[in-house]
């Protein structure tokens, strides 16, 4: 059933280039004065964009507000997870959201990304387990014909 | 191999309200039938997100229920998922009178989101277990959503009063609404692009 899958919505819900750039004007408008709330609004839409440029910036932009304000540590860690998640970066995505696990044992978006982080991981295992077994077995055959004309 | 029952439509449906109301609560319990004790819930990052069937006079529908942050620092990203919306609950803690005063900020921020008229409302007002804490009456509440021609309902999370009542109301007057666009040739209605990509894949 569909709603057994696992899912992280913001992972799947991309942002449009318009919202983006209202985040990233007020963002920059406010220059070196940025507001802690402008950065972070900024970061969650460069989390959410599909271009990988955006999504490390984003990333950045977190880890200097997870640094820096303690009280926002819980929405860093489960944006950077999301934002690693995203980037392909799944060791990282991972340790952040089990950081967030650690302090919040029953938080039920982190109990889902990771699942979501699990399925990926495994889906892309198998995947490479295919694709070496594919090398392998063609290795198999090159070396058959080399050993056959070999004879 | 295909046993379920065809999908009518499908329904977006938001929850709004301040923080520590109950709108995830509300949500784990109509979902999962589940119940957390207030020290193990964990404030809501951002925008949460579920899927569930609901069937209504032998009529499926697909409700994805999104669950919004209440904390004020979250307030620009959870305005972005307003979009497509055909249902608002707007939650308010029936012991906690500021709660239920600001749902008037709540109409305002929807009406400035939501541009859509046919977008059906219905005020909440959580945790009546607690009914010796009560700061809300009954009557204050039921006044206030027909100011504002509104649907309400009170219920308690953790009892279960109300929950089920509540979402089939709602998406039974959602239904009847003559101004939701259905799809020709197709028994569904069309929501938000942002919808229907929200659970891509998942039709198994």
């Amino acid at each position: 059933m569909g709603k057994d899958l696992p899912y992280a919505i913001d992972v799947e819900v991309p942002i449009t280039a318009g919202e983006l750039q209202v985040l990233r004007r007020q963002y920059e408008r406010e220059g070196s004065k940025v507001r802690v709330q402008t950065k972070f609004n900024y970061a969650w839409g460069l989390v959410k964009s599909s271009a990988r440029h955006e999504q490390e910036l984003g990333v950045q932009l977190l880890h200097e507000i997870h640094k820096e304000f303690p009280e926002r540590k819980r929405e860093c860690m489960y944006y950077l997870a999301l934002g690693y998640y995203k980037m392909g970066e799944y060791g990282s995505a991972r340790a952040f959201n089990e950081q967030l696990l650690a302090l919040e044992p029953q938080n039920k978006q982190a109990m889902s990304l990771r699942s979501v982080i699990d399925h990926k991981v495994s889906q892309e295992g198998l995947l490479g387990m295919a694709m070496t077994g594919g090398v392998v077995a063609l290795a198999g055959v090159v070396a058959a014909v080399l050993f056959k004309r070999a004879k | 191999m295909d046993t379920l029952p065809e999908i009518a439509a499908t329904f977006k449906i938001l929850l709004i309200g301040d923080s520590n109301v109950g709108k995830s609560s509300i949500l784990l319990r109509f979902t999962d039938d589940h119940f957390l004790p207030p020290d193990e819930a964990s404030a809501t990052i951002g925008v949460d997100f579920k899927v569930k069937m609901l069937d209504l006079d032998d009529t499926r529908y697909k409700l994805t229920l999104w669950d919004t942050a209440g904390q004020e620092r979250f307030r620009t990203l959870t305005s972005s998922y307003y979009r497509g919306a055909q249902g608002v609950i707007l939650v308010y803690d029936v012991c906690s009178r500021e709660s239920f005063d600001h749902l008037d900020e709540w109409f305002e921020e929807l009406s400035t989101y939501c541009t859509k008229d046919e977008v059906v409302k219905m005020v909440i007002g959580n945790k009546i277990d607690k009914e010796a804490e009560r700061a809300v009456s009954r009557k204050e509440g039921a006044e206030y959503a027909r100011k504002h021609q509104t649907l309400f309902l009170e219920c308690s999370a953790k009892t279960k009063i109300g929950v089920q009542q509540a979402m089939e109301e709602l998406v039974s007057k959602i239904a009847e609404s003559p101004t939701i666009r259905r799809s020709p040739g197709r028994n569904t209605v069309t929501v938000d692009e942002s919808v229907s990509s929200g659970y891509g894949g998942c039709g198994c």
